[in-house]
């Protein structure tokens, strides 16, 4: 059997994580990564999606306070963020597998390592299991 | 004489509510039992199955169903009357979205027989009896529907003509729904009957709500006195106002209680659910992390606010029968 491989989606605010390294760089070694202008325009349905099509954990990396080129975008995901994993848990989605994190990191050298450790997590987690999704 | 055109009203999963709306259509249910021929409606008078199995498909010019797709004999009524109508009506929230019963979906079948037939205060049950697909008694075989483990919209078992949500509809919207079919005066296949705002937008209290919101924590209606002309939300109230379809006739509002979300979500591809969750968060203004949670915190089961009538027709709770058999 193939070892267990968990898939992590990845949004990241373009002004603060790896504006320096180009997406084509980036996105040849981060799979399933959706560069957005500002973590504010994540909408709770593109969480939501990931989870139904198969995603075992999604990644939110966003700027730090007083970063947001657009004033608060991180601040209303951060709020988001919180009431999805709530959410999560009702359908036998364990939260922790929505996870968000705000720094600069404008090389995105830390992307990859994120992901390393959330795919540990995850993997002790096994895959997604949605209650109630049965015949 | 030409023959009447036939009409099917039947329940599914329901709990005869949305039946009962058609009852209230009153003087107008007499109008059109003169122009149409009733058919079946187990609610109002006695019915033969083999009857309607007789008839040629697409005999019936509308069949109008009501209630979530949860065992057996729904599956294949369902089934039956697609075959033999060339409308089919979904009516009332539970067929179009899932509905009350939907929120079974958030626990599974062991789960919900266990509440049900053995943990739920109002139970006596000391042999532990569940309801059983065959049972033998004295030689004979009785039956039951069996629960199909998930609980479906229609259009998730049927194709789908047109919808009218509510819960229940009121009798005004079935009586147009009905007539527009008759006439044959309907809009594109997969349209929602109803009207195509929000409640917001047709709200009494919508001159109370402010241009900013300023909520700090939730509030239920139980827990205040509510002022009967202010906006809810504006009161840290929970009301599904912004994400709901309008059309009820502001029901709960107008006996100030807040909008719970029946009436389904507006047009435009977002479920009442996403929708909502995203308003009710960026409406809060408390800014530390420990604030948040708090203030989010405040909200008791929060799945159960936003899922209340939608959880089959969710993004997560989804899951189409038709579409499996389209890509089987
Ligand atoms: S939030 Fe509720 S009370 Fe306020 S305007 Fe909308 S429907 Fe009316
Ligand atoms: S106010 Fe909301 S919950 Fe009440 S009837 Fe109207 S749509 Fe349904």
């Amino acid at each position: 059997m193939e070892p267990y491989d968990p898939k992590i989606v990845c949004f990241s605010c373009n002004f603060g994580w790896g504006y320096l390294s180009g997406e084509e760089a980036l996105g040849a070694v981060i799979s399933n990564w959706i560069p957005v202008i500002c973590t504010g325009k994540i909408d709770t349905r593109h969480i939501l999606k990931a989870f139904k099509a198969g995603a075992d954990g999604v990644l939110i990396l966003g700027c730090p306070e007083g970063h947001c080129h657009f004033q608060d975008g991180n601040y209303q995901t951060r709020k988001k963020a919180y009431l999805i994993r709530k959410v999560l848990g009702a359908f036998g989605i364990e939260p922790e597998r929505l996870d968000m994190e705000l720094a600069i990191d404008p090389e995105g050298k830390k992307i990859p390592q994120l992901l390393a450790r959330m795919k540990r997590r995850l993997a002790e987690l096994g895959p997604v299991k949605i209650t109630g999704d049965v015949r | 004489m030409t023959e009447k055109p036939k009409i099917a009203i039947y329940g599914l999963g329901a709990c005869a509510g949305c039946d009962q709306t058609v009852v209230d259509l009153n003087e107008i249910l007499l109008q059109l039992a003169e122009t149409v021929d009733i058919v079946l409606w187990p609610l109002a008078m006695d019915f033969k199955l083999s009857r309607i199995q007789a008839m040629q498909d697409g005999e019936v010019a509308l069949s109008i169903l009501s209630g979530a797709v949860i065992n057996s004999d729904h599956h294949e009524m369902a089934a039956l009357l697609r075959r033999k109508s060339r409308i089919v009506l979904a009516m009332g929230t539970c067929a179009c979205f899932g509905g009350v019963p939907g929120l079974a979906n958030f626990c599974g079948r062991e789960e919900m027989f266990n509440q049900v037939y053995r943990d739920a205060p109002t139970v006596t049950n000391p042999d532990g009896v569940r309801p059983q697909p065959e049972t033998d008694v004295g030689g004979r075989k009785l039956t039951l529907p069996e629960f199909s483990g998930h609980v479906f919209t229609l259009d998730q078992v049927i194709d789908t003509d047109y919808y009218l949500p509510g819960c229940p509809p009121p009798p005004a919207l079935i009586g147009n729904a009905i007539t527009a079919v008759l006439a044959g005066d309907l809009p594109p296949k997969g349209s929602s009957l109803a009207p195509r705002k929000a409640l917001c937008d047709t709200c009494p209290r919508n001159s109370r709500k402010p241009g900013r919101m300023d909520i700090r924590y939730f509030r239920r209606i139980h827990e205040v006195d509510a002022d009967p002309d202010e906006c809810f939300l504006a009161a840290g109230i929970v009301c599904l106002g912004p994400a709901t379809r309008s059309g009820c006739g502001e029901a709960c509002i107008r006996i100030n209680v807040p909008c719970r979300g029946c009436f389904g979500p507006v047009p435009g591809g977002v479920g009442s659910a996403p929708k909502f969750l995203s308003t009710l968060t960026s409406l809060l203004t408390v800014e530390r992390d420990d604030e948040i949670e708090e203030a989010i915190d405040s909200l008791p089961d929060p799945a159960g606010y936003l899922y209340r009538f939608c959880q089959p027709s969710s993004i997560l709770g989804r899951k189409s029968l038709r579409e499996e058999e389209a890509e089987a």
